[in-house]
């Protein structure tokens, strides 16, 4: 139990021992334990609080029934999930995700993520992450509505503005955050900022939609200057086509870089003149409101679609993964 | 959808919970039939709401040890159902604890609740905690980190956890206190509480009456009753003492009781002084029965065996699971055995239960027979809603009515002919459509 006499794969045992069937969270804990190992090691203070043990262990979990009615009236039950994981920095905050395959493993990597992704922000937040196997792929915006007012019947109980204030993510965009923030205000009777990622209109902040994919490629600017080159004129491979994907791939075209790829759960689509200008606004308006697949822009710009893979096997300067965890394996990686 | 395919289901959203996933199999394995036969319940997804718990919370422990060791345990509560009342179930403190079994024993609480007639939902929880060689200081400091997230979750009226293995009447104490400290409330969060604040008389003894009790009630359902019957007994703690003291209450003549070392037989019959002999060798904690016929000249003691080698009328196993196997259950056949009732949890092997069934001797489950423990909580949370302590025999007699009235439910249900009683079959149905129909009742949420 205690880490001070064990070394570094008796602790990454113990986890797994601990965590059995939990793949990509003992993934996610692995590769930060990789980095942090020897500064552990070199801080006392750190391992006389165990403090790696208590970081790996979720401050606290809640697993919930969502039942709720389709079109034709069934009852249909899913399984909702908030890991509340470290308020060390601040309150609970991280996205909730509504996918299919959406299970604890998922959710606590992504939660062990944020904790150090939020620490980096600067600003005060602890780490959380939440969701449900629900997919609002193919659904009316009757039944994403009706699933989302289950949802958070029982969400509204553990989170709040000073405590968990949940965002979205993969399958969670604007209309479903108004849908949960619609019944979160019902409940409560009280307008306060419990979900961020709302629209403009009602507690939302400007820029929040663009602020991923923008900050990823200023970033990527950031560490190409460190090599004295710049995105201008390069090809880069977008995969997704979310909303990280869609202002990735704006911000890149106006820094004069060309995107030739974007994709969907489906497969990929390959454009080698550059998604920009209207066929940008074709994939704004496909993927944010008529809810369409990707294959469809190959069948409007007649540019290829290769279906059931990612476009990592395509010639390029620059690679911007946005889609999900483990899209890069390694033979896409080797030269 | 097909028994098949809905068990297919349940098993790939919830891998890695064998345990779980056994308790589904056989529940589901009884009720199919009635499931079927009631469109208004497969309409409302009965089943497919059923297995999934409304409310799991897993938590972080934190803790600290003698010597200054921060340790680190993890805390689950299973919110399993609440249709007919309150969350209602033990905490169970051992190292072998995970979700999968603590769904398992909460999925089965539903059912043994609902039995019980009294307005208790079904819930389970714990921690891989592990009180083997740990002082009272930790103990307590633990026992108060978990009831620190804990007291978040749980109430009076919302879920009332109680105990289980490794969580005794100190352990009780120590989550109570901490509830109370951070609340500022003096309610009945917890049962198995201690009888000066707020415990009920006989709960120790509840569980061993009730079996009796159910006893009685298949007797007199087969036109037969307690007196002058000979009863062999297995164990000699909490179940097997309340048993004993029931069945001489009511005119039968215990044979037997046993321990890990073996079994005694004493054909003068079990009672008074005898039965107070028997608390006092458990207090001694050296868990052997072999002294009793030093105390008892005219007993007999048997090594390493079990009672049911003994011409009885009635078995009544109450020490552990699986302690009744196949040769036990043709032993009894052959002794012309009329009647098996469990006190202990699930301690006949399938092999037993199948003889027995085949040879259409009357047997009932422990999710029925022994059910007068939880039903003695329930109890316990009456005496707390009204500010009452009641006194001995308001308790008795209220635990005797219940038993009364889960015999009737189980032989509603399970009544095959004039002649005979499934009782599993009685027992599994009657506690699922009790829940089922207040589900219906309830909309979808």
């Amino acid at each position: 139990m205690n880490g001070v006499q064990t070394g570094k794969s008796d602790f990454l045992r113990s986890v797994r021992c601990k965590n059995p069937g939990q793949k990509e969270f003992i993934q996610a804990v692995s590769e930060v334990i990789g980095s942090v190992w020897e500064i552990y090691l070199e801080n006392s203070v750190f391992r006389d609080a165990d403090i790696l043990h208590r970081l790996v262990e979720p401050e606290r979990i809640i697993i919930f029934r969502v039942p709720w009615k389709d079109d034709q009236g069934r009852p249909k039950i899913n399984r909702g999930f908030r890991v509340q994981f470290s308020s060390v920095l601040g309150p609970y905050k991280g996205g909730l995700r509504f996918r299919a395959g959406v299970d604890l493993s998922i959710l606590k990597f992504l939660g062990f993520e944020q904790i150090f992704k939020n620490a980096l922000t600067t600003l005060p937040l602890g780490a959380g992450k939440g969701g449900s196997d629900f997919d609002p792929k193919g659904r009316s915006d009757g039944e994403v509505m009706r699933f989302c007012q289950s949802f958070m019947t029982e969400l509204q109980r553990h989170i709040g503005i000073r405590t968990d204030i949940p965002a979205g993510d993969i399958g969670v965009g604007a209309r479903e955050i108004g849908y949960l923030y619609g019944q979160y205000k019902r409940l409560k009777n009280q307008f306060t900022g419990t979900i961020t990622g709302k629209s403009l209109n009602w507690g939302g902040s400007l820029m929040r939609p663009e602020a991923t994919g923008y900050g990823v490629v200023y970033f990527t600017e950031e560490i190409m200057k460190t090599c004295c080159i710049s995105i201008e004129g390069k090809t880069v491979l977008v995969s997704g086509s979310g909303n990280v994907a869609q202002h990735t791939v704006k911000k890149i075209n106006e820094l004069g870089g060309k995107v030739v790829t974007m994709s969907d759960s489906s497969g990929y689509i390959y454009d080698p003149d550059g998604i920009r200008g209207e066929k940008w606004d074709f994939i704004m308006d496909l993927k944010n409101v008529r809810r369409g697949r990707i294959y469809e822009y190959a069948e409007a710009f007649g540019c290829r679609y290769v279906e059931g893979k990612g476009p990592w096997d395509i010639p390029c300067d620059v690679a911007i993964p946005c889609a999900t965890q483990n899209e890069i394996h390694a033979r896409h990686a080797r030269p | 959808m097909t028994k098949q395919a809905f068990l297919d289901e349940v098993a790939a959203r919830n891998p890695n919970q064998p345990e779980f996933l056994q308790a589904v199999k056989e529940v589901v394995e009884c009720v199919w039939e009635t499931y079927e036969e009631n469109p208004i319940f497969q309409d409302a997804n009965i089943l497919g709401r059923l297995v999934e718990p409304e409310r799991v919370i897993t938590f972080r422990v934190p803790w600290v040890g003698d010597d200054d060791e921060i340790m680190v345990n993890r805390g689950y509560r299973v919110e399993f159902n609440s249709a007919i009342g309150p969350y209602k179930g033990g905490l169970r403190f051992h190292p072998s604890v995970n979700l999968s079994i603590l769904k398992f024993l909460g999925f089965e609480q539903i059912f043994k609740n609902a039995l019980t007639t009294l307005p208790m939902g079904g819930g389970k929880g714990g921690s891989d905690f592990d009180a083997k060689g740990k002082s009272d200081g930790e103990i307590m400091r633990f026992c108060q980190s978990f009831m620190t997230e804990l007291q978040r979750h749980i109430g009076n009226r919302t879920d009332i956890p109680a105990g289980d293995i490794g969580v005794g009447a100190r352990e009780i104490g120590y989550l109570f206190g901490q509830y109370k400290r951070i609340r500022n409330e003096f309610t009945g969060i917890l049962t198995g509480k201690g009888l000066n604040w707020g415990g009920s008389l006989i709960r120790p003894e509840a569980t061993g009456f009730g079996v009796v009790y159910f006893t009685n009630e298949m007797l007199k359902a087969a036109g037969e009753s307690l007196e002058g019957k000979k009863v062999a007994i297995s164990g000699f703690g909490n179940v097997a003492w309340g048993a004993a003291t029931k069945v001489n209450d009511l005119g039968g003549k215990v044979v037997t009781l046993s321990g890990p070392d073996g079994y005694i037989y004493d054909p003068d019959g079990i009672r008074e002084e005898k039965i107070n002999y028997m608390l006092m060798l458990r207090a001694t904690c050296n868990d052997i029965i072999e002294p009793y016929v030093r105390e008892f000249p005219e007993a007999k003691f048997f090594a390493k065996k079990r009672p049911w080698e003994q011409k009885v009328d009635i078995a009544l196993p109450c020490a552990t699971q699986n302690e009744l196997g196949k040769e036990d259950a043709e032993n009894l056949v052959k002794n012309d055995c009329k009647c098996i009732v469990e006190g202990a949890n699930m301690p006949l092997t399938p092999e037993a239960m199948k003889i027995i069934q085949d040879a259409k001797i009357l047997y009932a489950p422990g999710k029925a027979a022994n059910a007068g423990g939880v039903a003695t909580s329930g109890l316990e949370m009456s005496q707390n809603y009204a500010g009452q302590s009641w006194e001995r025999e308001k308790v008795d007699g209220e635990l005797r009515k219940i038993m009364i009235r889960i015999h009737e439910q189980c032989e509603l249900h399970g009544r095959i002919d004039d002649d005979y009683v499934d009782y599993v079959r009685g027992a599994n149905i009657a506690g699922f459509m009790k829940v089922a129909r207040a589900m219906v009742e309830q909309g979808v949420v």
